[in-house]
């Protein structure tokens, strides 16, 4: 805490002081009533653009945000116009994130820019050629971006656009596309499911299809993917915090959960945790559209209810794999279990996203997350090139030595505790985590890796083999199957950008620093089991019980578990075989799109279901409409 | 532009440039990118990409749009004018030289990663796709798949080359193994399998029914028969990915093949023996590419993140021809005639 009032005292000085992230934190407003949702939703809207606009230094030119914040509050359209004209001036570049906010720009400066600041606008979508690039939410921003600027420019052939394609070829392969993804996220599953940074570059293209769509069904279509966008955030997140698994997060989100653009989304649409430094960054590009927007009163519920406990089952997909795999996208089948104190989420394992998934955690409340690492889980540090093959059309020698000076530095790493491995496996039943691990010769790296944050308190290497630890006001028992020894987690620290691209150096943090729990075998696993303080007379009453818990396994020929968990549930589980519980085999066929108190769909259905007690939300994609109702 | 185009002359024209006897009966086109270390999708660009034409000079100048991820072009024989470019967002065509581009492609075909013209119907354009194989039969405006005993898995698909003698004789170099068709792509037939990628497959300019392939494990690859039966070719590391192989048109039986890992190799004697020729080469003497200019046998090996390279003793000796921190994806020799 005292690292953040510092700051604050600093900031608090400042006219472009940060008031939400530097401020205490939010209290979730006791009155729930629609208007002073709403009220408080469009207040913390326009804190994010106040604080672009009093950034501005008169005695610079306007950036590309500073300009587009005046445009949403109508100010010196003349001065504005001549600065975008200004930043046109120079080859431009960005690809898909240089399409969608100039989408921005021209929509809201349609009715108060120059004309040669238009000119130069639509000028510039002949002229430079963006890529679309090779992911899935590059492809949902470059076509809702092409979608919207073919809709303002209707008529206009080929030769007028960057990729020769006149306006109405232009719209017709963009409308293609969107539809196309919505119907595999509405039937099988999102890929980038709960992503912690990469939610903005799908909500922001739904907003703004939402907000500036003419064709009305588009538009529809916009808000209702945005709705469930908003919806499973308000669903997986701890009191505004977004734990794992996810598709994909990063070295920093993935300890410090709080700390992801994620985490901007939550503040804006729900107000009960500080939002990130400069909102996020991309945060911006949502504020200037969300006027057009308000989540639903029953998102809020769904949000800040966390005074009962829930089970949530959602079937996700992997990123598409092109090659060396007999499936195009690996079924995710989802679990996640959300307390008042704690929140444990998992995927079954294998390779989702080659880099970045994050496939189980479990993640405890702070009562201030803001730098703090609130998470437990263990990984095996997987690097294949041939893995990363799968998924990118590259050549295998180069990648992975590569992908440090794109700025992932932790891939190759032995240490890395951000990945996921075709060598795990993952069985979850309810606050209970198994992890097995069956690593082949030949493997880079024989072992696991289990994380231990410097924010874990009382942490006990126990006689029984269990290792006990506190988490805010979660108790928490991890339990190794291999041996192991005890490292500290270095960070990483990005050196000057030169000519080789993002260069990093591993130093040791001030103060305590986090763990990493060394397991150097290649038959391993991990067993966590969290349990909430309230539920027990003290923690030794917690260890004891946990140690009385009937637990059998082995690690050869291949790693077995047999346990019985806090929660009487008798659990087998064979790395390679169908987890059984109380005897009767995991059913994974029988995985809806959703099921749980707050979601429910049917696989395939293109219906959503979205409740928090007799009110309920239905978005239904066949018939591209939304429906309210409350229970009698 | 200036300070690329000044860095790219510049070592050709303290070297002297091309000899000056040379009156190049090809145009060299590049195609890939420049300032590529630590670039991702979205970065800023600080210089032009795409497509680099050589200069009278002896240099290259950026041509048309910046685009920093494009493999490989595809010249209509009948108009130099008109090229396809397999392209990340898809397959691009120009018809003024790369001035001016359309994509072809829509969003159902994405990162081709080869593009070919039919020289006895050059029409007919094919595109090798991450998933399976792409065809146009009208000059790269429309694209359809044609696939026909493709596997419906495990067609990823890295190269795709035209018999010059047959119209519609087609290989196709995938993770499986290369794939054959005799009819336009309309049925496609296994003749080699393979576990790993197939990176690269060329016909030999002396001898139509000589062909080479390169692969990721699989090692360099021969058929003597057009590319009916394939055979491993011996002396040739497998453990590590060979990216592509070139047969010197000056001269019958010098071959190359350029390596990440492994650097250059070549062989004077029509593969029976091979000599890596690294010597020259950075340190770290990553070869993205390697070609054979066919006016004068100079070898070339692209580097890396490094600069592109040239040969005029077939790798004994190199010196630096520009294009610093690039990644040139292919080379593309155009006989002037075709202008």
């Amino acid at each position: 805490m005292k690292k953040l009032i510092i700051p604050f005292l600093l900031l608090a000085a400042l006219v472009s002081a940060q008031p939400s992230y530097t401020g205490p934190m939010p209290v979730p407003p006791a009155d729930t009533r629609p208007d002073t949702l709403r009220r408080a939703y469009h207040a913390r809207v326009d804190e994010t653009l106040d604080w672009y606009l009093h950034a501005i230094d008169p005695a610079k030119p306007l950036t590309r945000e500073q300009a587009l914040v005046k445009l949403v509050r109508g100010q010196d359209a003349a001065a504005v116009s001549q600065r975008i004209i200004e930043l046109l001036s120079v080859p431009q570049s960005g690809d898909m994130f240089w399409m969608f906010p100039w989408t921005a720009i021209a929509f809201t400066g349609r009715d108060q820019l120059s004309p040669e600041a238009r000119a130069a606008i639509r000028e510039a979508w002949r002229t430079y050629f963006p890529m679309r690039g090779d992911t899935e939410n590059h492809w949902v921003m470059y076509y809702a971006s092409l979608f919207l600027m073919t809709e303002l420019y209707p008529d206009d052939p080929g030769e007028t656009w960057f990729n020769g394609k006149s306006s109405a070829e232009n719209h017709v392969e963009a409308k293609g596309f969107l539809l196309h993804w919505m119907d595999l996220a509405t039937t099988i599953g999102q890929g980038e499911f709960n992503a912690t940074h990469y939610i903005g570059e799908y909500a922001i293209p739904m907003l703004y299809l939402a907000a500036w769509a003419e064709d009305p069904a588009m538009r529809q279509r916009g808000r209702m993917m945005l709705d469930l966008l908003m919806a499973e955030l308000a669903d997986n997140t701890l009191h505004g915090v977004l734990r794992g698994p996810n598709a994909r997060t990063d070295d920093t989100s993935v300890l410090e959960r709080w700390n992801a653009l994620a985490t901007y989304f939550s503040w804006t649409m729900y107000g009960h945790t500080p939002p990130p430094s400069g909102y996020g960054g991309w945060g911006i590009y949502f504020a200037i559209a969300a006027h057009h927007y308000e989540p639903p009163p029953l998102f809020h519920l769904i949000a800040t209810d966390r005074e009962f406990d829930r089970e949530q089952r959602d079937h996700k997909r992997s990123r598409r794999r092109w090659r060396y795999s007999d499936v195009e996208m690996m079924p995710v089948y989802k679990t996640g279990y959300i307390r008042r104190d704690y929140a444990v989420g998992s995927y079954q394992g294998g390779v989702t996203d080659p880099i970045q998934a994050h496939v189980w955690d479990v993640t405890w409340r702070e009562d201030d997350p803001r730098g703090v690492h609130n998470t437990m889980f263990s990984v095996h540090p997987h690097a294949s090139a041939r893995v990363l093959q799968m998924y990118f059309t590259e050549y295998p020698d180069w990648m992975i030595d590569l992908l440090a000076s794109q700025g992932k530095p932790s891939y190759g790493v032995p240490d890395k505790i951000l990945g996921c491995s075709p060598y795990e496996q993952v069985f979850q039943d309810l606050d209970t985590v198994i992890a097995l691990y069956a690593i082949p010769p030949g493997e880079n790296f024989q072992r696991v890796n289990g994380f231990f944050s410097r924010n874990l308190r009382d942490v006990t290497e126990d006689a029984s083999g269990w290792i006990f630890a506190r988490g805010g006001n979660a108790y928490l028992a991890y339990r190794p199957l291999a041996p192991y020894t005890w490292d500290e987690l270095l960070g990483y620290r990005q050196l000057p950008r030169g000519n080789s691209g993002y260069a990093w150096e591993r130093f040791r943090p001030e103060g305590p620093v986090d763990r990493i729990l060394v397991s150097p075998h290649a038959n391993n696993g991990t067993i966590v089991q969290a349990a909430s303080a309230d539920e027990f007379e003290s923690f030794e009453a917690f260890q004891s019980a946990m140690r009385a818990l009937p637990l059998e396994f082995t690690l050869e020929p291949r790693p077995t578990v047999k346990l019985t968990t806090l929660r009487g549930k008798k659990v087998a589980f064979t790395y390679g075989e169908t987890p059984v519980v109380n005897g009767q085999p995991v059913d994974y066929s029988r995985w809806k799109l959703f099921e749980g108190p707050h979601l429910n769909a049917g696989l395939g259905s293109r219906k959503i279901t979205i409740s928090h007690g007799r009110q309920h939300r239905v978005l239904d994609f066949n018939t591209v409409t939304t429906s309210d109702y409350v229970t009698p | 532009m200036m300070k690329t185009l000044s860095r790219t002359l510049l070592p050709l024209l303290l070297l002297g440039g091309l000899p000056a006897c040379a009156a190049p009966a090809h145009d060299l086109y590049l195609f890939g990118a420049v300032n590529v270390t630590g670039r991702v999708i979205g970065s800023r660009d600080v210089a032009k990409n795409g497509v680099f034409v050589r200069t009278a000079e002896g240099g290259f100048a950026h041509r048309g749009i910046n685009y920093p991820a494009m493999l490989g072009g595809a010249f209509d024989p009948r108009d130099a004018r008109v090229f396809h470019v397999a392209a990340i967002c898809g397959v691009l065509t120009t018809t003024d030289g790369g001035f001016t581009w359309r994509i072809g492609t829509g969003w159902d075909m994405t990162e081709p990663k080869a593009v070919a013209v039919d020289p006895n119907a050059p029409d007919m354009v094919y595109a090798a796709l991450p998933d399976g194989l792409g065809v146009s039969a009208d000059r790269g405006h429309s694209w359809a798949r044609r696939e026909n005993g493709l596997p419906a898995r495990g067609k990823y698909t890295q190269i795709v080359t035209v018999d010059r003698t047959a119209a519609g004789r087609v290989f196709a170099g995938s993770e499986t193994g290369i794939y054959l068709t005799e009819d336009a792509a309309q049925n496609w037939r296994r003749v080699f399998p393979t576990v790993d990628t197939v990176t690269d497959i060329r016909q030999s300019p002396h001898d139509p029914k000589h062909w080479l392939a390169v692969s990721q494990s699989a090692g360099a690859l021969v058929s003597r028969d057009g590319g009916l039966t394939w055979a491993p070719l011996a002396g040739i590391p497998h453990q590590q990915a060979l990216y592509n192989v070139v047969f010197d048109p000056t001269r019958a039986g010098r071959i190359a093949i350029a390596s990440w890992s492994l650097g250059l190799l070549t062989s004077e004697d029509d593969g029976a023996t091979w000599v890596f020729r690294n010597d020259g080469l950075p340190e770290k003497h990553r070869v993205w590419r390697t070609a054979v200019d066919p006016d004068n046998g100079r070898l070339y090996a692209a580097i890396d993140g490094g600069a592109l390279y040239g040969s005029d003793d077939f790798g004994r000796t190199w010196r630096p021809f520009g294009m610093e921190d690039s990644r040139i994806q292919s080379f593309v020799f155009v006989p002037r005639a075709q202008r």
